[in-house]
């Protein structure tokens, strides 16, 4: 016990003695958390559009000017033909070009189908998808107000709806720049009018504010490269300048110098955490749900599997260098893979298997569950209990790994 | 009875012997030097015998403990000092003393009178507070072996701990191997400086992994027929 207090006396001493080091442990984490939740904003504020009206109707005119009123969508007028607005989006002047065929009017009073195309510069995919689902959003409401008031014939909103998907779905799939959106509109309207109105709520995040999920995912980061990152450099650096050497022939056990490596850290880490989540409160007014003991309990568990990954890495690695490109590697693939910047449901078969061995993505989940939906210790079970298995694999790896006698 | 006893002690790298056979021993209580140019195997020896290497075939029993099954017990019975300087240079001296000796388990008011002891031996106490980084390089080689011996190990093992360090420095340095070597340890110490040689009380020299000549400095300038050490060691190379 003398032994391990001395050892983490003597890691303190030399990380406040290390003022690089304290930087690096203290100050960029905390600056890089208040800094990164407003930069990773997945949210669109501003979509320039533009029209080719081949039809000049007083009905295109209405849909044009119902865009007006989005406070999305900015104008950028009328346009002439249709190299013109290439030219445009080429130029990133447009994002969105929406196109309405002469005689549109007219298909619509006779009951006849007609097209309006939307293009979208789908560049950025998540832009265009956003862009156009808003695009169809204006005219769908359009269209539903005017059959509302018009001689009910033919097809149903619904199944002019499910047709509009269709072809949304099948305009995303393809890797076209700007893959046209067909929408079909038709004159038509349900026999009896009845409106439906779809109003969602959002649980767990009902302003779908993103900073909800960024801001809890950055914490994650920074808890996970405080964990796994300067503990792989500590050891390897003791190698580098021999120091490791003069405990090595010292009848100090395996366990007890990892130990005594590990508790420092663990410690700073969970003071991080701590502090993380003070800044998460009052600056990004995200307050934990759930209960606070479970979630640093779980918390301290993850840092221990971090802690001792960084350990082994430490101890397989000859310098620091090498380390660093480790942990650098994995911690892309963690992060990619976790869910912290984009949901797990739409990955591969390979990458939910990968993800199974990835202790980023189970920690993630219960720090969404935890803080945001405010779970109970059953929801997170199964991740508790991974993560605490996933500790003790990692951790005697390390010491089995150390070798204080080479071969 | 002998403190180490080397018996067909080897280590390969690869295809490279880096120790080739060796075998010797050394008593209680005596300072053996280990002699040879860059490269001849003194430091794989040293480090195989202090428990930081291990062999690829042979043994060696240190203060009756055999190298191969009873490294724990050994490492509580000597004291080691690096050919690179190990201390932490981010410690104050009094600090790094204060780990080593806790690491031992040395009792914490005895350590604190050990290490007032032997910083006044080292007439270091005024350093005590200071970071071993900024401190000059001879008293940190004195402060290493200090701490090497705090622990009062039977054998202290000495890689080369007086490259680079003034006449001066070595001078005193062979002082405290004397008064260390006066209280029973068994000191076994590496160098190329043929004039430590002739403090050793037996030397050996190694060439190519294995042990050329060993006996007393005497016995190996009468038996080459030279005056100094140096010349035997000039005498040997040629021959």
């Amino acid at each position: 016990m003398r032994t391990i207090l001395i050892l983490i006396k003597k890691e303190f001493l030399q990380v406040f003695r290390n003022p690089l080091l304290l930087s690096i442990l203290v100050v960029a984490p905390m600056v890089e958390f208040m800094i990164f939740p407003f930069c990773a904003d997945y949210e669109i504020k501003v979509l320039n559009i533009a029209f080719i009206d081949n039809d000049r109707s007083q009905i295109s005119k209405d849909i044009i000017h119902s865009f007006n009123s989005s406070n999305i969508f900015v104008s950028k007028g009328l346009l002439t033909s249709k190299k013109e607005a290439d030219e445009k989006m080429k130029h990133d002047k447009i994002d969105l070009l929406v196109e309405f065929p002469s005689h549109f009017e007219e298909a619509l009073y006779k009951n006849e189908s007609t097209q309006i195309a939307v293009t979208a510069n789908a560049i950025n995919s998540v832009k265009a998808g956003i862009g156009t689902g808003y695009v169809q959003e204006i005219i769908g409401g359009y269209m539903q107000d005017f059959a509302a008031s018009h001689t009910p014939t033919g097809m149903s909103t619904a199944m002019m709806q499910q047709e509009m998907m269709k072809e949304m779905s099948k305009a995303r799939a393809s890797d076209d720049r700007r893959p046209s959106i067909v929408m079909p509109t038709t004159s038509v309207v349900p026999q009896t009018p009845v409106r439906i109105n779809i109003s969602n709520i959002y649980w767990y995040n009902e302003q779908m504010n993103y900073k909800n999920l960024i801001v809890p995912g950055i914490l994650v980061i920074l808890v996970t490269l405080i964990g796994c990152y300067v503990t792989a450099l500590n050891l390897v650096r003791e190698k580098e300048i021999g120091t490791i050497e003069q405990v090595n022939v010292t009848p100090i056990r395996r366990w007890q110098f990892l130990l005594g490596k590990m508790i420092p850290f663990w410690l700073l880490g969970m003071a991080e955490f701590g502090a993380g989540l003070i800044i998460m409160k009052f600056v990004f007014g995200i307050s934990v749900q759930g209960s606070l003991p479970l979630l640093l309990g779980i918390t301290a568990i993850y840092l221990f599997v971090m802690l001792g990954l960084g350990f082994f890495i430490s101890s397989v690695s000859e310098n620091q260098l090498q380390s660093m490109f480790i942990v650098l590697f994995l911690f892309i693939v963690f992060v990619l893979l976790s869910g912290v910047f984009t949901p797990t449901e739409g990955m591969p078969e390979w990458a939910h298997k990968i993800n199974y061995v990835n202790p980023m993505s189970f920690y993630i989940e219960v720090i969404k569950k935890v803080i945001l939906k405010g779970s109970e210790f059953e929801s997170v079970m199964r991740e508790t209990i991974v993560l605490s298995v996933m500790a003790v694999i990692i951790n005697t790896g390390a010491v089995l790994s150390y070798r204080e006698a080479s071969k | 009875m002998y403190s180490i006893e080397a018996n067909q002690l080897t280590k390969q790298f690869g295809d490279f012997t880096a120790v080739d056979h060796i075998c010797f021993e050394v008593r209680e209580g005596e300072i053996f030097g280990f002699l040879g140019a860059n490269g001849a195997g003194k430091t794989t020896a040293i480090k195989m015998m202090s428990g930081l290497l291990l062999p690829t075939s042979g043994t060696a029993m240190i203060a009756g403990y055999d190298i191969r099954t009873q490294s724990k017990l050994i490492k509580r019975n000597i004291g080691y000092m690096s050919q690179k300087f190990s201390l932490y240079g981010d410690l104050t001296v009094f600090e790094n003393m204060q780990l080593f000796g806790t690491i031992y388990k040395i009792p914490r008011k005895e350590l604190k009178e050990r290490i007032m002891d032997s910083l006044r031996e080292l007439d270091m106490e005024k350093q005590a507070n200071t970071l071993v980084d900024s401190i000059p390089l001879g008293w940190k080689q004195k402060l290493a072996f200090a701490t090497a011996i705090l622990h009062r190990p039977k054998i202290v093992f000495l890689d080369e701990p007086t490259s680079g360090v003034d006449p001066i420095v070595r001078r005193e340095f062979w002082k405290l191997i004397y008064l260390a070597a006066s209280k029973g340890v068994t000191i076994l110490v590496t160098t190329h400086y043929m004039d430590e040689a002739e403090y050793c009380n037996r030397i050996s020299i190694m060439a190519e992994g294995q042990i050329k000549l060993i006996g007393t400095p005497g016995e190996l300038k009468q038996q080459m027929g030279v005056d100094t050490i140096n010349d035997v060691f000039v005498k040997f190379v040629k021959r």
